[in-house]
């Protein structure tokens, strides 16, 4: 049986605005088995992006438990959750978020820079992760000379050079068009496929959804549609 | 992180540049400033603690009668006593170049008091035997392209007399600016003004330091009832009071330096507060990543402290090669009497000012990019 990566129990998350407030998530249970391929939809404010911030450790629950990679994300102090999210998170955002000022190279290799380590092993890593977004012939580019699809695949192997539990992914092709969006799409497959990397993707293409293994529906800060997952 | 810092510094390399460059400008005014300031001082660092100035309380533009020397020397503790004067006037012209103090002295006295001079005896019997002699530091003789047996004249503006004297003695001195100097014969002033029988000043060398406060009481107790009241000072508050009849210069170069400091401190605080801002969300993706609050301090305050440490070497650097071109055109402007220096405490000021503006100045925007939620962050797409 696959272990179970992402165990949620009733999670919630509220937030103040002024006299307001705002009920985001309300009771989410969810479960994610390693290896799995989660797509999670739904219309905007439906809660997509607050369940994956609270998934990478950038958020806190209001209530409930939410055990990911075998620790409970909700009771790590911020310096345990910055060591944990470097050690099991590879978050891939809409907008790449990659640093100008940095190469291909040296964006990949910046997770890495936070572990003890050999340059030389180092090195390994980063052009292993660049062979395997097919871009190790653009190590030494940077951001501004990478075409959006490319700037998406560094983001990816930035993500993936640590090799971390769980993927998670904003909305990864929502800034790219078709044919590139569908490239990332083959890319995060053959990382779930080949690599058995479990992965969870927000999005809002119904297409790129389709790729996933499982799809997940938000609405309004609850999940109206999909399988919750095994043991829930 | 360091190659972070680096190429952060370098993403708006005009920017960097012009912070880094005021700041330089800055801390090369601050250093100007404090050079000309050494220059502008009359204390002696090595002041001897052994001597002290009595004038008239009132200013030292009111002379004290000759007699007050022999009532000075029945003092406990006074070894010795020697007037001296400021002989007011022009030599060749008014150029700034050609101005340098110039003191009336008695040969008799002078070396009893004025021990750490240094001279050739022959030199110094030369000058004291000859009326209308005078005595030049070795930097003024250089200075001016005096030699032995040279004469000059000097008009007077304030005495109704011009002198004309002949350099008898080149004398040396540990410190520079007190090689800046003529000394000549009171005796040849009283005389052409008719023997008035007045001093300016009269220094007093003591047996024993400690003794100074003794002293100054005593001698300012000796004369209360008369109609000229002394004031009793050491070398070194005559020294400061002295600077205070050039119009506190010191203090308002010292504000001149300090709303300079304030100045620049504002601007780099506010170029590295908006270049940390812009970057709020690169933050927020290294948190993400898994960069600690701490070490995302480091870097906004790391990349402030580097154009705090440039800017300060740039600046002190700035300094050290100017002072030697703009040496002649300070001194044409009248500032200094001690020479031009940049010294260390100048220096070691300058370069901590840079650097402490550098780090203060980022601070607050490493506190706040630091203490920012990463999902807030991550909004500001």
């Amino acid at each position: 049986m696959a272990e179970t990566v992402v165990q949620m129990r009733d999670v919630t998350k509220n937030y103040r605005r002024d006299a307001f407030e705002l009920k985001v998530l309300q009771g989410i249970t969810l479960n994610v088995e390693a290896g799995d391929f989660v797509a999670l939809m739904g219309p905007s404010g439906s809660g997509k992006s607050t369940l994956l911030n609270l998934l990478a450790g950038i958020d806190q629950p209001s209530s409930g438990d939410l055990v990911v990679a075998g620790e409970q994300v909700s009771r790590m102090n911020e310096s345990r959750l910055a060591r944990w999210r470097q050690r099991h998170i590879g978050f891939i955002f809409q907008f790449y978020n990659l640093i100008p000022v940095l190469t291909a190279y040296e964006n990949v290799e910046l997770p890495l820079t936070l572990r003890r380590g050999s340059r030389a092993a180092r090195k390994r890593r980063v052009e292993t992760a660049l062979s395997v977004v097919g871009l190790q012939n653009r190590m030494k580019h940077y951001p501004r000379q990478l075409s959006g699809g490319q700037e998406q695949r560094v983001a990816i192997a930035r993500a993936i050079v640590t090799d971390p539990t769980l993927l998670l992914a904003d909305e990864p092709t929502g800034d790219l068009d078709a044919d590139s969006g569908r490239e990332i799409l083959d890319l995060l497959g053959q990382l779930n496929e080949q690599f058995n990397k479990t992965i969870l993707m927000v999005t809002h293409d119904p297409t790129a959804a389709a790729r996933a293994k499982r799809l997940v529906r938000l609405d309004k800060g609850l999940l109206v549609s999909g399988d919750a997952g095994a043991g829930s | 992180m360091i190659k972070l810092i680096r190429r952060n510094l370098l993403r708006n390399k005009r920017r960097t540049f012009l912070t880094m460059a005021s700041l330089a400008m800055a801390l090369f005014i601050l250093s100007l400033l404090g050079v000309v300031n050494d220059a502008m001082s009359f204390a002696d660092e090595s002041e001897i603690p052994d001597r002290l100035v009595v004038r008239n309380a009132i200013s030292l533009t009111f002379p004290l009668p000759e007699a007050y020397e022999q009532r000075l020397r029945t003092i406990d503790n006074v070894v010795a006593v020697t007037p001296q004067n400021w002989f007011q006037g022009v030599y060749k012209d008014q150029r700034p170049e050609n101005f340098f103090p110039r003191f009336t002295v008695d040969p008799e006295t002078f070396r009893s008091v004025f021990y750490d001079y240094t001279w050739n005896e022959e030199e110094w019997e030369a000058f004291a035997e000859q009326r209308t002699a005078f005595a030049a530091g070795r930097e003024l003789t250089e200075i001016q392209g005096w030699s032995i047996g040279d004469t000059i004249t000097i008009k007077g503006d304030i005495y109704p007399i011009d002198v004309e004297l002949q350099l008898r003695a080149i004398f040396d001195y540990d410190e520079p600016g007190q090689e800046r100097q003529i000394f000549f014969h009171r005796r040849y002033v009283e005389e052409a003004m008719g023997n008035p029988g007045q001093n300016g000043t009269y220094w007093l060398r003591l047996d024993d330091p400690n003794a100074a406060p003794a002293v100054i009481a005593a001698a300012e107790a000796m004369f209360e009832n008369s109609d000229n009241q002394v004031r009793a000072e050491t070398a070194e508050a005559f020294a400061a009071s002295f600077t205070e009849m050039l119009g506190n210069i010191q203090f308002f170069f010292t504000m001149i330096g300090l709303a300079i400091v304030i100045s620049i401190f504002l601007i780099t605080a506010n170029t590295m507060a908006m270049a940390a801002r812009e970057r709020t969300t690169e933050v927020s993706v290294l948190r993400t990543l898994g960069f600690r609050r701490n070490q995302v301090l480091g870097m906004v305050i790391g990349e402030s402290l580097a154009v705090g440490v440039l800017g300060s070497l740039l600046g002190v650097g700035f300094t050290a090669v100017a002072i030697q071109g703009a040496t002649p055109f300070l001194e044409q402007m009248g500032f200094g009497f001690g020479g031009f220096a940049l010294d260390s405490q100048v220096l070691v000021t300058a370069v901590t000012i840079g650097i402490s503006v550098g780090l203060l100045s980022g601070v607050f925007p490493a506190v706040a990019a630091a203490r920012l939620k990463i999902v807030d962050g991550l909004r500001r797409l």
